[in-house]
Formats: structure tokens, sequence, C-alpha cells
């Protein structure tokens, strides 16, 4: 391979890895907002004001 | 059984991932011009298509929610929470459009960003829809979800002028993929990886808004069932 090549090759792998890192870290955080939200309603069930 | 379905749908969005992949890594030949670094237009074009639909979603859930506010409030809530989901998950897309954008230019431009058209209007798109959800983080107050509806209308109607950009204006950035003139498009070899990623991002997106919408109802039942114990007390 030449170095056009490697280069090319790189970069593709930086974009497709951004890419899941983006759409991951997004579902990682929903992920936890919705157990933080679970834990939250089952407190107030729990002890109601 | 609602639970099933919503399992065989993440299996199948899985599956679609992969099947993707594999058909933009190893079976789309690549480009007679710019070599491998074309592939990354199977996640470049995908994930904007998936944001224009996602802040159609939006526009429609700020229109249902001014529509119903007073008429409807249930209903009116949950336009609110479709118009939130859509623009956090079209923002999500937006991103990945944002960053792989310029990597793919840093090698076929020699350049990571240019003011062309195409670009500049999408940055624009981004920092609206950023912006509503800033106010919908930071805003305060029972106008608040009213405040965020007409931005929300207001960040729609740079989908069409982003889209158009490109036959609109001369641009640096490419010529469109669909429905462009007779030079645009792309080799018939290449359609196929390309639509069946379509598909891929599309069923990911859609399952990402799904779970968006319904930790947004969740939080919508706490804060009214806190509101009302408040009341009570």
């Amino acid at each position: 391979m030449d170095e056009r090549a490697i280069l090319d090759h790189q970069f593709m792998v930086a974009a497709y890895v951004v890419t899941w890192a983006i759409q991951l870290g997004y579902l990682g955080w929903l992920g936890l907002k919705w157990r933080a939200q679970k834990r939250e309603a089952a407190r107030n069930a729990r002890n109601p004001r | 059984m609602k639970k099933l379905a919503i399992g065989i749908f993440a299996v199948v969005t899985v599956a679609l991932m992969v099947w993707g992949f594999y058909q933009a890594i190893y079976v789309a030949p690549n480009d007679a011009m710019q070599g491998e670094i074309f592939r990354i237009i199977y996640y470049h074009v995908p994930s904007a298509s998936v944001a224009f639909l996602f802040f159609a979603v939006s526009l429609i859930g700020s229109i249902g929610f001014l529509a119903y506010r007073r008429s409807n409030p249930l209903r009116a809530q949950a336009a609110d929470a479709w118009a939130l989901a859509g623009a956090e998950v079209g923002v999500v897309f937006c991103t990945v459009v944002l960053t792989t954008g310029p990597i793919w230019g840093r090698r076929a431009w020699g350049i990571w960003w240019t003011w062309d058209a195409r670009l500049t209007t999408t940055l624009v798109l981004w920092l609206i829809y950023v912006s509503y959800l800033l106010l919908r983080r930071f805003v305060a107050g029972p106008q608040m979800q009213t405040l965020a509806a007409v931005l929300g209308i207001f960040g729609a109607l740079d989908v069409p002028i982003v889209y158009m950009s490109n036959r609109w204006w001369r641009t640096q950035h490419p010529a469109p993929v669909f429905g462009g003139d007779s030079s645009a498009g792309m080799d018939p070899s290449m359609v196929g990886a390309l639509m069946w990623n379509m598909l891929a991002w599309f069923s990911w997106g859609v399952l990402i808004l799904l779970l968006r919408y319904r930790v947004e109802r969740g939080h919508q039942r706490i804060a009214a069932q806190e509101a009302q114990e408040a009341l009570n007390a």
C-alpha cells in the first residue's frame, strides 16, 4: 500500500470510529438517564410526600 | 408483547447495522478518484438523511404542542415529548454529519472546513437545535415548552435550505447523491451499499428516538406527580 492509501484508510477508520463513539455515547447517556429516572420513580412510590 | 416487539426490532436493527457495515467495507468498490476515503459516504449521507427526518418529527411535535396546549393538554405533552426526542436525536445525527464531513474533506480537499453554503447552513441548523436543547435545559417556568416549540418550528425552516443549498448555489460540497442533475448521483455498484446503510441508520435512529421519547414521557409523569403531591401537601 502506498502512503496515500494508508492515510485514506486511517481517515476512513477515524470517521467510522467517531460515528460509533457519538452514537454509543449518546445511547449510554440515555441509558443512565433512564436508570436514574426509574430509581426516582421507585423512590417517589415508596416515600410519597 | 410491547417489550418483545421492541426486542425484535433491536435485534433486526443490529443485524442491519452489521450487514450495512459489511456492504460498505467489503462489497462496495473503491471510488476511482477518491479511493477508500469515499466509503465515509456510507455513514455521512444516511446520518444527514436521518437528521433531517428527525428534525421533521420535532417540527410536527412542536406544531402539535402549540395546537393542543389549551384544548388537550395530555396530547400536547405527548407532542412535546416527540418534539424534544426528534430534536435531540436529530442533533446527535447532525453531529455525526459535521464530524465525518470534515474528516472526508481533509483528505479529499486538503482542508477540514470551508464556509460554503452546504457546510455553513448545516452548522447553523446544528446550532439552532443545540440552542433549542439549551433552552429546554435552562429556562424554567410554564412558557418554556411554548418557547421551545416556536424555536423548533423556526429551526426546521433551515432544513430545506440545507437540502437545497448545493442546488441553489455553487458549493465546494459534492453534488447531491439523490435528486441532483444528470451529472450528480453515484455508480450503480455503490447504490446497494448506500441503501442498506440508509435502512440500517434509519432503523437505529428510530430505536433511539423511541427510547428518548419513553424517557421524556417518564420525566413528564414524575414531574406531574411531584406537582400534584406539592399541591396536596
